[in-house]
């Protein structure tokens, strides 16, 4: 590769990672030389603005016709944008809480690694959600993946913290090799790691003996990215890592590494294995293995909910509905419906409004058992009720944007051919179940009585990222359309994702 | 008018908003705020009505969500049925928030109240407005919140917070039928719109044995929020919310949502006969079923409680026998008839603070205007002629006479009679005989509360002249023009009906004043011959213990054994479905033991089993 084809390619389609890759680098710099005395909050007001201007790059790339540069390993399409500003939004407001997050045992020295650390890992998604290769796609989970092993251990003195960030490494190791030996199949059988390409390569596979390793490196990528997502019965690690890890980390688990898992599952998922037709060569590979899908699907959403049932504990609480939410996307997924990728995007920004809404007001009350809100709307009534509506959104009732990112769901599963209405019933079954331990955290901050007082120890920001994400909860119930316009007209519906 | 007919439920709702943040300042002004609004909201549905009677319908809708290539809509509709029932709504919103106002004077959540008042106001004129079934569940179940809110007003008492759990669980199992009776309604139909769905019933692209299906689940959602046997017994339970809350919610509006449903779905109702008779059958017996339980109760409110149950009953069989404009009518008069009612027992107990009937009395001579008014609620609610309750009334008897349904007729006839006693006997025990000595201190209640009463009392005389078989049937002509089903907008029933009518409704009060009044006739006069009958009534045919799985030794009746089975089975499954939960709950915690050796495990095997079905199967290849 001379000079010439490097000048050649469009670099600025890559911008926003850039943007994101220099302010670490300069991160990590200004970490190592400024002195102890500067505190290093103001590194975290620099990752916002970098973060601040790699979202303003990305929509002036809005409608451009879809890049490839580096010989089609990196694809600015416009699934990659949408995808990439949900990415960057929920980033930002990790970011705000990280500021202000103040635990018991000090975080000083760590706290310049942590923001250099965060803007590494959110590269290694915004990497995933635009490559068109393997090689890239790796590359960008284990970017992703290897940060935020340390990011959960930072609190180094913390011994929870450590147990947790040794467990997350060794199941994340599990993941990543049956990842990868899903992914060399896959190799191995069509002999590029160009997704298009291999894409059609696969088309004209003669040998139908090769579908069934196929099949086999279908299932292993599934399992290995169900870890990443944290769907059952591969979600075990999720209760304890969340847990143990400090609360920006969860969130940003709970948020960018689940949203990461999606975009990957369905980048590969529409290009790979929707083209490979299946041996009777009326339907695709995906399809015929849609059974296994719906299995997880189901699974996942009734562990991750009668599970979240026993907890007492908030975090252990909402690692599980985590896990349930997760269930439901993979509804949409299983359903394959002409718009499933509009459901998973909306859905994800809806669920990431509530996620942050909901870490912050942990944040704030500094509390970690659900009995300790009792008393809160006697306290604090505009906390209770900021709670009370992420509840409710969590739960997905009418009004909140969970419940349209549900309708969606549960649309899309019985707009298609067969229909999915045994998932479509479970997803209402185990949301129905979901209510009691939602509603258990509103019942407690509203009906009981406090047995002790509160130490509140977040500062005004947490107030204003609550308020934020309660309204765009709330607006979105209301007026789903605001998002859905956004998304139509920007993106068009994703055609160009095969391009 | 009409077209901005959006802006009634905005004010409750501002007002709902003001109250919540600023709840801590200037509280007395803030209730002056929330009084207003609700009076600016009463005075647009008013002159929406008005429009109403010269123009056309109005309908206005945008693109709420487009989910690929499905199109939801949001919007309003305003017809001649929701058009009557925004009025209902927002005058009876209007006279209990001044009503409140002097009512709850001194609690010092009283902002909280009315901010709850406004909700449940926003969410109940937002159901009616709504044009599509989508857009009424969502507002359903927020009318839902605003009742479970108000019910446990009065959390720190263990009973409200019970009676509001309670209410949420019931109406909450009516809801899923309603759930599922819409999404089949929609997966059938393709549109969550009414006027589609009716569309698609005249033009005869719906089985008649999906109609039925969807209509009776509807019906389910209808009977959970209208307190209809099987789940009624939420709604003598939530009488442990605050009194105005009582005649707001649980007299003239939200149970009332449940016939509104059936009455804005007729269509798809008439189009199926044994959805129909369904709706007739449980109206009948519901009807007769709480007035009976009413004869015993001795809390003023409890009995009260019953009676709406059993005039929701009314409407229902009203409804099912093909009475539209019989069934509406009556809502209309009940809605004002029974808010004085419960107004007025608020008054008196306000006054006298007990609910126990059996501790009052006498209290006519204390209370100048809370008697005659009271007195008045009680004539219409027992259909003394003349007052609205008697047309209303009418209407429906005859609607199940000329029907055919002979037997139901009966029932209601049997209902009227234990209506009028039991209502009387409320008044003569309350009002009537001599003063009790811990009540010399009782005084009359100040005008904030008499006069929300007062216009109720004139309305529940003269609300039955809109439909009268002598004036004119105004009502039912206007109602039933432009409606997608074959309704009468009055049917000509004999005249002995309305004689039969009138004579069990005097010779209800006849008794009831012979036994509670003159005491010429003993009280346990029919205690004393019945015993059982009389203990199975006054402990509610049992159905609280029974639903909370008490098993009374000895079932006497047979109808009660096989309720036990029927319940025994049902509470089997719930309690299965619960104690399975748990326990797989208690497992799946136990699994998560920290050792991330047994993580790793579980994941392999999950792998291994993925692969090995897949091996087996061939994976569907």
């Amino acid at each position: 590769m001379d000079l010439d084809t490097l000048l050649s390619f469009s670099w600025h389609a890559m911008g926003p990672e850039f943007i994101i890759l220099g302010t670490a680098t300069l991160l990590s710099l200004l970490d190592l030389f400024l002195p102890r005395s500067f505190h290093r909050k103001w590194l975290g007001w620099l990752s916002v603005a970098s973060i601040v201007a790699a979202i303003v790059f990305l929509l002036t790339l809005i409608g451009d016709t879809p890049f490839a540069i580096l010989y089609d390993t990196f694809r600015l399409d416009s699934f990659a944008i949408a995808f990439k500003l949900v990415l960057l939004v929920a980033a930002g407001f990790v970011l705000l809480l990280a500021i202000s997050y103040e635990p018991k045992e000090k975080l000083t020295e760590f706290r310049g690694e942590f923001f250099y650390l965060f803007l590494v890992a959110l590269l290694g998604a915004m990497i995933m959600s635009s490559s068109g290769d393997l090689i890239t796609l790796f590359v960008g989970l284990e970017l992703m993946t290897l940060s935020s092993y340390i990011l959960v251990g930072i609190r180094k003195k913390h011994l929870p913290s450590n147990e947790s960030a040794m467990k997350y490494v060794i199941n994340g190791g599990i993941a990543t090799a049956i990842t990868l030996f899903g992914m060399s199949y896959l190799y191995g059988v069509a002999g590029t790691t160009n997704l298009l390409e291999m894409a059609e390569r696969l088309q004209e596979l003669t040998n139908t003996q090769h579908l069934f390793l196929l099949a086999l490196a279908f299932l292993m990528i599934l399992v290995g990215l169900s870890f990443k997502i944290a769907a059952a019965p591969f979600h075990m690690w999720t209760p304890d890592v969340y847990e143990g890890a400090p609360i920006p980390v969860t969130a940003f688990l709970s948020i960018i590494s689940k949203a990461a898992g999606f975009i990957l599952i369905i980048r590969m998922f529409i290009t790979v294995f929707y083209h490979i037709p299946d041996v009777s060569n009326n339907s695709s590979l995906l399809m015929a293995l849609q059974s296994f899908l719906a299995v997880l699907a189901a699974v996942t959403m009734i562990w991750g909910n009668i599970v979240a049932l026993r907890q007492t504990k908030i975090k252990r609480m909402l690692a599980y509905s985590s896990v349930a939410h997760a269930g439901y996307l993979l509804v949409a997924v299983t359903a394959f419906s002409a718009f499933m990728v509009e459901t998973i995007w909306f859905y994800l920004t809806a669920y990431l409004f509530m996620t942050i809404a909901v870490f912050s007001l942990l944040q704030l009350m500094n509390i970690e058992e659900v009995k300790q809100l009792s008393g809160l709307s006697k306290r604090a009534p505009l906390l209770a009720v900021a709670l009370a509506l992420t509840m409710l959104g969590l739960a997905g009732i009418p009004g909140t944007s969970g419940f349209i990112g549900k309708l969606n769901i549960f649309l899309g599963a019985l707009s298609t051919e067969p229909t999915h209405y045994l998932l479509a019933a479970i997803l209402i079954a185990t949301t129905v179940i979901s209510y009691i331990y939602y509603f258990k955290l509103i019942i407690y901050a509203f009906f009981r009585e406090a047995n002790r007082t509160f130490q509140m120890s977040g500062k005004k920001m947490n107030g204003v990222i609550i308020s934020i994400c309660v309204l765009m909860t709330v607006l979105l119930g209301v007026f789903p359309q605001l998002a859905y316009d956004f998304l139509h007209q920007n993106f068009l519906s994703f055609y160009d994702f095969l391009q | 008018m009409m077209e901005i007919a959006w802006i009634i439920p905005l004010f409750p709702l501002f007002s709902f908003l003001v109250l919540l943040i600023f709840g801590r300042k200037w509280r007395r002004g803030q209730i002056d705020f929330a009084v207003i609004l609700s009076l600016v909201s009463f005075i647009c549905a008013l002159l929406v009505l008005f429009a109403r009677f010269t123009q056309e319908n109005v309908k206005v809708e945008f693109t709420w969500l487009t989910i690929g290539e499905t199109q939801l809509t949001a919007g309003f509709e305003v017809n001649q049925l929701n058009a009557l029932m925004l009025v209902i709504v927002s005058l009876v919103s209007f006279l209990v928030h001044m009503y409140s106002k002097a009512y709850m004077e001194g609690d010092e959540r009283i902002t909280v109240f009315f901010a709850y008042l406004g909700l449940f106001t926003f969410a109940m004129l937002g159901l009616v407005l709504s044009p599509n079934l989508l857009q009424t569940y969502i507002f359903w179940e927020l009318v839902g919140v605003g009742s479970f809110l108000l019910i446990g007003f009065y959390f720190y008492k263990e009973e409200a917070k019970a009676a509001a759990k309670k209410a949420f669980i019931m109406t909450r199992i009516g809801d899923v039928g309603l759930l599922i009776g819409m999404i089949l309604l929609f997966w059938q139909v393709g549109s969550f719109e009414y006027d589609e769905i009716f569309a698609v019933i005249s033009a005869g692209d719906l089985s008649e044995t999906m109609a039925t299906l969807t209509a009776i689940l509807i019906f389910i959602g209808a009977v959970g929020k209208s307190g209809q046997f099987p789940l009624h017994s939420w709604l003598p339970d939530a009488m442990e919310g605050p009194t105005p809350v009582s005649a707001l919610i649980h007299a003239a509006t939200m149970v009332a949502a449940g016939v509104y449903l059936v009455a804005a779905l007729y269509p798809l109702f008439a189009f199926s006969e044994v959805a129909m008779l369904t709706i007739a059958i449980v109206g009948g017996f519901t009807a007769i079923f709480a007035a009976t339980i009413g004869m015993t109760q001795r809390d003023i409110k409890r009995a009260l409680a019953y009676s709406t149950v059993s005039q929701l009953g009314y409407m229902m069989l009203a409804l099912g026998v093909g009475g539209y404009v019989a069934g509406v009518f009556h809502l209309t008069t009940h809605a004002f008839f029974k808010a004085l009612l419960f107004l007025a027992a608020g008054s008196v107990i306000h006054a006298v603070h007990t609910q126990d009937i059996e501790k009052m009395g006498g209290l006519w001579k204390k209370m100048k205007w809370t008697a005659p008014l009271f007195l008045i609620g009680t004539m219409a609610i027992s259909g003394v002629p003349l007052l609205s309750g008697f047309f209303s009334k009418e209407e429906i008897l005859v609607s199940a006479w000329v029907s055919g349904h002979y037997l139901l007729f009966t029932l209601a006839i049997i209902a009227a009679f234990f209506t009028a006693f039991y209502m009387f006997r409320l008044f003569f025990l309350v009002f009537g005989g001599e003063e009790k000595k811990e009540q010399s201190a009782v005084k009359e209640s100040s005008n904030w509360m008499t006069v929300p009463m007062l216009v109720l009392a004139l309305l529940a005389i003269v609300a039955g002249y809109i439909q009268t078989p002598w004036f004119g049937t105004f009502l039912g002509d206007w109602l039933t023009t432009g409606i997608a089903a074959n309704v009468h907008g009055h049917l000509d029933g004999p005249l002995w009906v309305m004689v039969v009518a009138t004579v069990v409704t005097f010779l209800g009060i006849l008794l009831a004043w012979l036994m509670y009044s003159k005491k010429v006739l003993s009280r346990d006069w029919f205690t004393s011959r019945a015993p059982y009958t009389y203990q199975l009534v006054i402990n509610k045919y049992y159905i609280d213990e029974v639903y909370q799985y008490i098993f009374v030794k000895g079932s006497r009746f047979v109808s009660q054994i096989l309720h036990f089975v029927e319940v025994y089975l049902i509470e089997g499954l719930i309690s299965l479905v619960t104690i399975t939960m748990r326990r797989l709950s208690i497992i799946g915690s136990k699994f998560q033991n920290g050792q991330t050796q047994l993580y790793g495990t579980v994941a392999f095997v999950g792998l291994a089993i993925l692969i090995v079905v897949f091996a087996l199967t061939g994976g569907g290849f």
